[in-house]
């Protein structure tokens, strides 16, 4: 079980976060959604760290990773896969993969990096290809397996679907969805693109502002007309 | 005919030692962005501290270990204590402030050791080969210079391509950010790469000194050529710099041979301008870009 | 009382409002100052007068450049050392025996290095922080052995540098002298006065320069150069005429710094120098004429000191030679660590930190 409670953070004078209270279950995905400057992506830095939270903690299964350094996160079980996606272009794609196991969570199996592709054949493939030479999707498959190589029960991700043509994006979610299922893993889904998250997620969370408005069921989200309108812009 | 080849022999061994300073100011601009001005008087220091364990009777190669465990030292606590708060900050910054690392550690080892030249023994022969009448201008010290060079460089690559300790270092150095995501204790990777050029930095001052007079100034001319042999290769390419430093070994062997010894540097910056200006990235720039 | 102070005000606006005006007085002001110390003064602190000129010289030209201009450059001992070759030749062929000679062979230095920084600052513009730094000293390092090459420029032994005797100046001038400071015009005294003449001359150039069109749009180019072209300033040319005039004082302090020394060697012309000059613009602070001063204060004074200090703890002569560019890298490590800005820049910061303190105050 993931908990946020009461996380704020600032950059200088201007608040990015006020009180943002949220928890995530285990085997569920759950969307944080909202517009553009809404918080959602300082949400996430706070959580691993990047940035300072000036208030609040952040719980992973009771205990408290607050203060957590950055890189210790990962053996703590927690993954996240930042915006714009975060390939390391120089190295290739096994090296990619590689490099996301190396600090795996503590006294977790390692995981084979056949398995990675056999959950994305396109990436064994393209295995001893840089990964500069990837499209957009391929990329988002390879930060997605390499944060599986950690052996996470939290998976952060930061929106996937940002500059992934329709289709591609489907065919992401899908996967997710099925491995949230077979790998009971928890996902903390920030999407801009609320239509899409919303089609995967079991919950919401809108973010407006650095203040959350809204944390319901996904479905009663959907269906929920002014606040679309208001919040989500569909 | 004897001429030219000697010439090309001696701008050989150069050369390789040039490869391997150059070496060393491209791992600590692959992991930190900064070129290292103060690399040539680290590589001093690290070498006076073999001649006096030298002088104290101790074996050539404990001496020649003693400079290289030195050099990562030296190389880790600069890193950590100095040049930690400019990283990532104005690149002026660093250039002004590893220029003045150049010139305490000039200083001090001249306040330490005093100015005069002093002789560094070699553990193997330094006069010309011959073979039968005629003399090859290579002699075995200059031998086992390219042997040794050769051998860092080996080293190198294996680390690098085939270690998981090489692989946290290059992401570290490619994208930070990124990498400290994924676990690897960024800072601590580093202060890893400075430890390991000052090291490979030191090897290339031994390689200098043996059979040579040494002065608290005998690694200077590094400071320029080391730089430019980089640049020549293209300072994010390894590759580039071994090729880089044998370019500009050549060269300024064939200049001061055949033309004058006093223009080599002016030969250093006319080559130095052409690569910059034609070919900024150097011989050997990476076709990917850095970040996505 | 309040009548008193609108007629001053009246009076002193005029002339502290215009740039140029306030310059020339300033410049006059300190020059006045100047001649008054420097002859009440022995004649070791004369020498230290007259370098400190031509040390101020080279550091304003270099401050304009790395702090207006964003080019940092490590070459300006050679730009130096090419004023000074210049100076020592000219002086050499017409006999250096009377003040147009020497003139004549500032003039020429100034004008040597004009050409020398156009030739380096084209490919310069092009280069940006660790390139310019690594090209500009290589710089340094080629052009003195360009000395022990040819030998016309004396190879490694230098050049004697003619100078006029101080008893052989037209009279209108020692009059001058004698009238001011009620002391004979020496020949330690003379290129004391000369140095921070020409020292005034160029602060006043400098300082107006920094004010001009020309001035902003190297401060555009520093700041941004995207939007400095799209603005439609040529980066290319603002960069180049930065540099030009940088090794245009350079050169000149080169000349100075020929006569005073009396021998031109490539040996005067290390790398240390040019390293030396980076640590006076640091530690005055990036961008100031007046930090240049200041920097070129501790350039003339703190040598002796330092070896001073060096010898009372027991070091040899040689030894204790060394403790000043251990000073130098020190002075150049520590005020990037702690204040970037150097003196003058920190000193600006403070006190508009503690000004708007005060105006904080007051609307509170």
């Amino acid at each position: 079980m993931f908990a946020v409670e009461e996380l704020s953070a600032a950059y200088g004078p201007v608040k990015a976060l006020d009180g943002v209270t949220f928890t995530a279950s285990r085997g569920q995905v759950t969307g944080v959604l909202g517009a553009n400057g809404a918080g959602k992506t300082t949400l996430l830095r706070t959580v691993s760290g990047l940035v300072r939270s000036t208030h609040g903690t952040v719980r992973l299964d009771g205990k408290d990773i607050t203060r957590t350094p950055t890189e210790k996160l990962t053996s703590y079980g927690l993954s996240h896969v930042p915006e714009g996606r975060g390939v390391i272009a120089e190295l290739t794609v096994v090296e990619n993969l590689r490099l996301g196991g190396l600090h795996r969570a503590t006294a977790s199996e390692p995981m084979p990096i056949e398995r990675i592709f056999e959950l994305f054949p396109r990436l064994g493939e393209r295995r001893d290809a840089t990964a500069h030479q990837l499209s957009g999707g391929e990329r988002q498959m390879l930060v997605i397996g390499r944060a599986l190589m950690a052996r996470p029960t939290v998976l952060l991700l930061d929106e996937p679907s940002l500059g992934l043509a329709p289709r591609v994006v489907a065919q992401i979610f899908d996967l997710l969805r099925g491995l949230v299922q077979s790998e009971e893993l928890t996902v903390v889904l920030v999407e801009q693109n609320a239509r899409s998250a919303l089609s995967i997620a079991d919950h919401g969370v809108v973010l407006n502002l650095g203040k959350v408005v809204a944390s319901a069921p996904a479905a009663e989200l959907a269906a929920d007309e002014q606040l679309r309108h208001a919040y989500l812009g569909f | 005919m004897q001429q030219f080849l000697d010439t090309t022999l001696g701008g050989l061994v150069l050369g390789a030692v040039y490869a391997a300073f150059a070496l060393a100011l491209c791992l600590i601009w692959r992991s930190t962005r900064i070129v290292n001005f103060a690399q040539a008087a680290m590589a001093m220091v690290t070498t006076y501290i073999a001649l006096s364990l030298l002088n104290a009777d101790v074996p050539y190669w404990l001496a020649f270990l003693a400079a290289l465990a030195a050099g990562f030292g030296l190389g880790a606590l600069i890193e950590r204590v100095i040049i930690r708060p400019v990283e990532g900050k104005a690149e002026l910054n660093a250039v002004i402030l590893t220029l003045g690392l150049f010139m305490v550690l000039n200083g001090l080892t001249a306040i330490t050791f005093g100015v005069q030249h002093r002789g560094f023994p070699a553990p193997v022969g330094t006069n010309a080969i011959e073979v039968g009448d005629t003399s090859i201008g290579i002699t075995p010290f200059g031998i086992l210079t390219i042997v040794v060079v050769a051998l860092v460089m080996a080293g190198l690559v294996v680390l690098f391509r085939f270690t998981d300790l090489g692989l946290r270092m290059r992401a570290a150095a490619f994208n930070g950010e990124v990498s400290r995501l994924l676990g690897v204790r960024v800072g601590r990777m580093l202060t890893l790469g400075w430890a390991l050029a000052a090291a490979v930095g030191a090897v290339a001052g031994m390689l200098i000194a043996g059979g040579d007079l040494v002065n608290p100034a005998f690694m200077d001319p590094f400071v320029i050529y080391g730089f430019i042999a980089a640049v020549l290769g293209g300072l994010d390419s390894p590759l580039g710099s071994v090729i880089g430093g044998l370019i500009l070994g050549l060269s300024l062997s064939y200049v001061t041979g055949y033309v004058g010894e006093h223009l080599a540097p002016l030969v250093a910056l006319g080559i130095l301008m052409v690569v910059l200006l034609v070919r900024p990235s150097g011989l050997f720039a990476a076709a990917a870009a850095r970040r996505v | 009382m309040e009548r008193l102070r609108s007629l001053l005000g009246r009076l002193v606006r005029p002339v502290t409002s215009v740039p140029l005006a306030r310059h020339l007085v300033v410049a006059l002001i300190a020059f006045v100052v100047a001649m008054a110390v420097i002859g009440a003064s022995s004649q070791y602190l004369q020498t230290r007068y007259a370098e400190m000129a031509y040390f101020a010289i080279a550091a304003g030209g270099l401050t304009l450049l790395t702090g207006l201009s964003g080019q940092l450059s490590l070459g300006h001992g050679a730009l130096m050392a090419v004023g000074a070759y210049a100076a020592t030749l000219v002086l050499d062929r017409t006999g250096g025996e009377t003040l147009a000679d020497v003139f004549l062979a500032l003039l020429t230095a100034i004008a040597v290095c004009a050409l020398v920084g156009v030739v380096v600052g084209v490919p310069a513009a092009r280069l940006h922080g660790p390139y310019i730094a690594g090209a500009t000293l290589t710089l340094a390092v080629a052009v003195p052995r360009l000395a022990n090459q040819w030998h016309v420029l004396g190879g490694e032994q230098g050049l004697q540098v003619p100078v006029p005797r101080a008893a052989e100046l037209p009279a209108w001038i020692q009059d001058l002298v004698w009238f001011f400071t009620a002391v004979e015009i020496d020949q330690y005294s003379f290129l004391a006065y000369l140095g921070w003449l020409l020292l005034a001359i160029t602060f006043v150039a400098l300082a107006n320069l920094s004010r001009s069109r020309v001035g902003r749009r190297w401060r555009a180019v520093r700041d941004d150069d995207v939007s400095a072209e799209l603005a439609g300033i040529h980066l290319g040319r603002a960069r180049v005429v930065a540099f030009t005039v940088s090794a245009m004082a350079a050169g000149l302090a080169g000349g100075l710094m020929a006569m005073n020394v009396r021998l031109t060697a490539p040996g005067a012309f290390t790398i240390t120098l040019s390293l030396t000059l980076l640590a006076a613009v640091v530690l005055g602070g990036l961008g100031s004429l007046t930090g240049a001063l200041l920097g070129a204060g501790v350039l003339a004074f703190l040598p002796q000191l330092a070896t001073d200090l060096g010898e009372s703890a027991g070091l040899s002569a040689t030894q204790a030679a060394e403790v000043t560019p251990v000073v130098y890298g020190l002075v150049l490590m520590l005020v990037i660590l702690l204040a970037p800005a150097g003196i003058v820049g920190s000193l600006r910061s403070f006190l508009a930190r503690s000004y708007l303190g005060q105006t904080k105050e007051k609307t509170t």
